[in-house]
């Protein structure tokens, strides 16, 4: 059965399609942060053997129409950033 | 007399009844949030759901002090005291701070939990809004974090998101203490020690707001308020002492150099405005916890909810010992305002009060974070906001009367600002002086205000007040 997650991002061109990515997603059954090596595609029909990624804005609204990812491996641990501010 | 811990205090809400039990099963996922919100836009009672899907043997007390009468209540005061009594009480208490006392256990012991056995998500932990960027543990809780070179141990209350089973990730805002006392651990390379203490009685989450000078431990303030000194146990893998009564205890780390994305969240604001960012890490070493632990939640969002109860209390007084010595009458931090607005009543001294007022309020490491300075005559009654709005309405210059301050601090919660000035915490303060200048005549340029108290003469006042119910009122 397809499973679900999401991702957030304000500008969608920042998470390229069609080849292998590291992302940080959420499981949206349990909201679990879970970091992946994947292919993801805003087309569905282009990767039809994936999962449903729904993409939302960094302030929290989703984007009507989900993206597709099939996840090809776990990365231990959370995505490390740089501290910018820490607003 | 002082809750001995939360279960106390929850007895004590049902007993004068301000709380309702949930009996049937809710879900974690936004259904809790939702009542929980509707309840507070309902001023309506607290709420204790007692099955939470997913989270056997887990309570969740949703809103447990967003009432004046609930705080009350914590205070161990009476349900229908007034606010205005109230929170004097508050500034009583907090005046005469007493020391903690270190235990050998409590209840917190009773389950301890490490290593792979760690799971943040068994308790039932809330998604509380729609586009939340996580599950809050952290909602109404304290976080205490010892100073890394003196005997210093701050508690405050800072949000903390579930990322997985053993990390949470929160703001840690370099204007906060909590904030500042990492920039020194992760300046030193090392990581930062916490304990966030989630269902301490009330009167602890209470102080962990409380925002006294740097060196102040919050702990003796808890126990100011509380009459009596708190209770603590040592942790178990860290270095800190923890209230002995808290239904969870976790315990960890701040790792120094990683930063995660956290948020958003619904905030104090009414807003969710500070965007998905990255944020400090806490990693998490051990839980201790009661058996069937209870989880405070407090869904912050338009007013009023605990923060707008609890946080105003505690920036009054704030605000109030900043501007003693001053020709103050009475401060207030309306709940509505949502620790955004302070209102000052003044005796007519002398010129630029108003912007002294001010001054000693943004001059404050809490007041910098209260935009809205308005100051009024001693005739206006600081506690009722019509008087308030009627004040700023008639009396305030909208030229001369408006002080925007810029350049001052601020934070990514703030609405107002844009995205750039809430990435940097770039913010303005606005004063607001409602007061008739000094230099007006008060027989030829000062209006005469027309009420019932002011517009009568005094013999007359008594005679209608003597025969108010002769008149069918």
């Amino acid at each position: 059965m397809a499973r679900e997650y999401d991702t957030y991002t304000d500008d969608v061109s920042t998470i390229k399609e069609g080849v292998e990515i590291t992302i940080a997603i959420r499981e949206t059954d349990i909201y679990r942060t879970r970091v992946v090596k994947a292919i993801v595609s805003s087309n569905r029909k282009a990767l039809p053997d994936g999962d449903t990624l729904w993409v939302r804005y960094n302030l929290g609204p989703l984007r009507p129409e989900p993206w597709s990812i099939k996840i090809l491996a776990d990365v231990p641990g959370l995505l490390i950033k740089k501290a910018v501010g820490d607003q | 007399m002082a809750h001995k811990d939360l279960r106390e205090f929850i007895a004590a809400l049902d007993k004068a009844e301000h709380l309702v039990k949930v009996k049937q099963e809710v879900d974690w996922n936004m259904e809790v949030g939702a009542i929980i919100r509707r309840a507070c836009e309902l001023e309506e009672r607290a709420t204790l759901f007692e099955k939470v899907k997913d989270a056997p043997g887990v309570s969740i007390l949703g809103g447990p002090c967003a009432s004046y009468a609930r705080m009350a209540l914590a205070m161990g005061m009476d349900a229908g005291t007034p606010k205005k009594e109230m929170v004097k009480e508050f500034d009583k208490r907090i005046a005469n701070p007493i020391k903690p006392m270190l235990v050998s256990s409590g209840p917190c012991k009773e389950n301890i939990i490490k290593g792979k056995d760690i799971d943040l998500f068994k308790f039932g932990v809330p998604m509380v809004h729609d586009g939340d960027g996580g599950r809050y543990i952290g909602t109404w809780h304290l976080i205490a974090t010892p100073d890394l070179d003196s005997k210093w141990v701050n508690w405050g209350m800072y949000r903390q998101m579930v990322h997985n089973e053993t990390m949470m990730g929160g703001l840690l805002l370099p204007i906060q203490h909590i904030g500042q006392i990492f920039q020194k651990y992760e300046k030193a390379g090392k990581p930062m020690p916490f304990a966030t203490v989630i269902g301490s009685e009330p009167l602890c989450a209470m102080a962990s707001v409380l925002s006294p000078a740097a060196g102040v431990n919050e702990v003796d303030l808890a126990g100011g308020l509380r009459k009596e000194p708190v209770d603590l146990v040592k942790c178990e893998t860290i270095d800190l002492e923890v209230p002995a009564h808290a239904e969870i205890v976790i315990e960890g780390h701040v790792l120094p150099g990683v930063r995660v994305d956290e948020g958003p969240f619904g905030e104090y604001s009414g807003y969710s405005s500070a965007p998905r960012s990255p944020r400090p890490v806490y990693e998490v070493s051990c839980i201790t916890h009661r058996h069937n632990p209870i989880l405070p939640v407090s869904n912050m969002g338009v007013p009023v909810d605990d923060s707008d109860i609890v946080c105003t209390t505690a920036f009054r007084n704030v605000a109030t010992a900043a501007l003693a010595g001053l020709p103050v009458v009475n401060v207030d931090v309306p709940a509505y305002g949502s620790v955004h607005m302070v209102v000052v009543s003044v005796r007519r001294a002398y010129s630029g009060i108003a912007h002294h007022v001010a001054s000693a309020i943004w001059g404050t490491k809490l007041g910098a974070l209260v935009p809205f300075v308005v100051v009024v005559d001693e005739d206006v009654d600081v506690f009722n906001l019509g008087e308030v709005v009627h004040a700023i309405v008639m009396k305030c210059h909208p030229v001369r009367g408006v002080h925007p301050q810029p350049n001052c601090p601020g934070h990514a919660l703030w609405p107002f600002l844009n995205f750039h000035e809430r990435h940097w915490g770039q913010a303005s303060h606005l004063l607001l002086d409602c007061t008739w200048p000094v230099d007006w005549d008060p027989n030829i340029e000062i209006p005469a205000k027309i009420s019932f108290g002011t517009s009568y003469p005094k013999d007359l006042q008594e005679k209608v007040l003597k025969n108010w119910g002769k008149y069918g009122f």
